[in-house]
């Protein structure tokens, strides 16, 4: 169908809806699911644009706008001040939610498909907390055990370390919690459980020998936030995710093979292994980036494609860029309200993301017991 | 043709299969029957390609073990025994998958097949349904739907395709059975091949052009049906003495349990 059906106005809506309903009855859900995402590009832009101007400093959207694009006459129209605290402290921020929600979003859906249950989330199954771990060792040990790494990866090291921790967990926990293609979600529940709950107590023991300085930087891990960003910690973890979200599509028609189960995948003509060689490599880039630059921030990856699946379908070719734009679109949102809701102080992003999500995983949970082997 | 050729697996580290020798021929509907616990599946799942195995196998006289997953796909569907999934995925869905990989077609030729495919094992209107909330015998139909996409035409690059069919009619009511083994036969008179792990006797003898019948992961007898279903194959194999009888009309072998001795 031509773009401009798609957009007609009240005379033409009619018999698009009605399409998209017969489709829809039929099975058919790839035009739904474009439209979804059109929509959620939209809402992303809308939402980074609201992000930039709340806040205590005032700046409306067309200051802002002409300011940005280099319009003439808008230097005026915005103070020195309101200039600063945009650039530097709040589209920082918006680009960090951006970045981080698409990025633990997608983990969450890469990771549930390779799981093939939709529980799976990094924050959730230890995954997050392994990335943590690497983190704090970095800044706690750093200077001593960490030198070399220092000086190879510069100011990439804090997001690799984290990436490295990931990878580690997102391993043994698939070598857990899979036997002989199957995955067992109780096993690997509880593993992840195990796995954070280790990963956690070296954490504990490192911040017990940790200084104070250090101290300040690793009590930050503990609650997941976005009040930390700035450009060198975006420039630090935006390649891995940029290059990670990138390599994503490539794994939509495997995934979906894979909810068939991975015999079946095998017979459709995926080459398995490799495909979950790169589903691994990507949750854990993605999360340890993510991790690296904004701690943890759990439920995203939870929330954002089972919310997705109820209205476009599982099918990851619309699931996997869908979860990007909804997981960016939602962690602005959450971090809005993170540091507008308690004014002048701020609430830390993971309790709101928790507060939602939580329950909503109690939800899925309750929902979905009879079909998960639970 | 397929040929396996002595061929040996070992499952958790037991013997399951003993050098057994499967050919199965285009145009022809071979079925391997026996016991539970006999090898039947672990035969089928080897000539898939999905387990390690000793001895050799191939397709058209390629060595599978040179193939790659998506060279294979194009040569062999498979219709697994039963499939759970835990996403919310369509009929529809599910099926168009199986045009995702091996020969793609267009949209609208992707369309036409998936539909007919759904035709054929009987699911026209089940297009809109959620797989999960069909029953076990709709979401076989389905899956076989899935793989049929992905042979679609019997004749690959002018080489035959096969179905390897694992029970593909043991959770099926009667007319199922029928549709399915038709489907089968139709499938190898256009110039496929069929493979069929079979539980019913009686249904396999109709149908099959080739039984092969297997008894601790060997093969004990194969050939016609008329040549492998005798009262003393069936004793052998089965521990259970019964008496094979003919249709008047067909000269078809069939048997009853109510002949068993004991």
């Amino acid at each position: 169908m031509p773009r401009s059906e798609m957009t007609a106005g009240s005379g033409q809506s009619r018999p698009f809806a009605a399409r998209l309903k017969s489709e829809w009855l039929q099975g058919d859900r790839s035009r739904l699911a474009r439209l979804v995402i059109l929509a959620l590009i939209l809402a992303a832009a809308a939402m980074f644009a609201a992000s930039i101007m709340t806040g205590a400093a005032d700046a409306s959207l067309g200051n802002v706008l002409r300011w940005l694009f280099g319009v003439e006459g808008a230097q005026q129209a915005l103070s020195v001040r309101d200039r600063i605290i945009i650039l530097d402290i709040r589209l920082p921020r918006a680009v960090m939610g951006l970045l981080v929600g698409a990025s633990l979003a997608v983990s969450g859906a890469i990771m549930q498909g390779l799981f093939r249950n939709p529980l799976a989330d990094p924050a959730l199954v230890g995954i997050s907390s392994g990335a943590s771990l690497g983190a704090v060792l970095t800044i706690v040990l750093g200077s001593s055990l960490f030198g070399a790494l220092f000086a190879v990866f510069g100011f990439y090291t804090l997001p690799v370390a984290a990436f490295l921790g990931c990878l580690v967990t997102t391993l043994l926990l698939y070598r857990i919690a899979t036997r002989s293609g199957q995955t067992s979600v109780a096993t690997m529940l509880l593993a992840g459980i195990a796995l954070a709950a280790l990963a956690n107590a070296v954490t504990g023991v490192l911040i017990f020998v940790a200084d104070d300085k250090q101290l300040r930087d690793l009590t930050f891990w503990g609650l997941g936030s976005l009040a930390g960003a700035n450009w060198t910690k975006i420039l630090s973890a935006a390649p891995i995710i940029l290059v990670s979200l990138a390599v994503v599509p490539l794994l939509a028609q495997g995934l979906n093979a894979l909810t068939l189960g991975e015999a079946a995948a095998f017979h459709m003509g995926i080459p398995v292994q490799r495909l979950k060689n790169i589903a691994i490599v990507s949750v854990a880039a993605l999360t340890g980036a993510s991790v690296a630059v904004s701690g943890g921030i759990g439920f995203v990856g939870i929330v954002v494609p089972h919310v997705l699946r109820l209205i476009i379908g599982p099918d990851h070719r619309y699931l996997l860029p869908a979860s990007a734009l909804l997981g960016g679109t939602l962690l602005i949102f959450a971090d809005m309200v993170a540091r507008t809701i308690v004014p002048p102080a701020e609430l830390p992003i993971g309790i709101i993301t928790a507060f939602v999500g939580a329950p909503f995983f109690l939800w899925i949970l309750l929902r979905g017991r009879s079909h998960m082997g639970l | 043709m397929i040929k396996a050729s002595n061929l040996s697996v070992r499952l958790a580290g037991k013997q399951v299969l003993h050098g057994v020798d499967i050919e199965a021929a285009a145009g022809q509907l071979t079925a391997i029957v026996g016991p539970n616990g006999s090898g039947k599946t672990t035969s089928l799942k080897a000539i898939a390609g999905e387990l390690p195995y000793d001895g050799t196998i191939s397709i058209n006289g390629h060595d599978i073990a040179t193939l790659k997953p998506w060279q294979l796909a194009v040569k062999r569907a498979v219709l697994p025994q039963s499939t759970v999934i835990s996403f919310p995925f369509t009929v529809r869905e599910i099926v168009r998958m199986g045009l995702s990989v091996g020969a793609r077609a267009g949209a609208d030729e992707a369309d036409r097949i998936a539909r007919e495919a759904l035709e054929a094992v009987d699911l026209s209107g089940f297009a809109g349904r959620f797989y999960r909330e069909l029953s076990g015998g709709e979401q076989q139909r389905v899956q076989l739907a899935r793989a049929l996409c992905q042979i679609w035409d019997p004749l690959q690059d002018g080489e035959p395709a096969f179905l390897l069919l694992d029970e593909p009619v043991s959770s099926l009511d009667i007319r199922h059975q029928l549709t399915i083994m038709r489907l089968a036969r139709n499938f190898c008179a256009r110039g496929g091949g069929v493979v069929a792990v079979m539980h019913d006797l009686n249904l396999t003898a109709m149908f099959a052009d080739r039984m092969i019948m297997m008894k601790s992961g060997r093969v004990r007898a194969a050939g016609h049906p008329n040549e492998v279903m005798t009262d003393g194959v069936m004793e052998a194999v089965f521990g259970c003495a019964m008496r094979v009888n003919a249709t008047p009309a067909g000269s078809v072998p069939f048997v009853l349990p109510h002949t068993a001795a004991g």
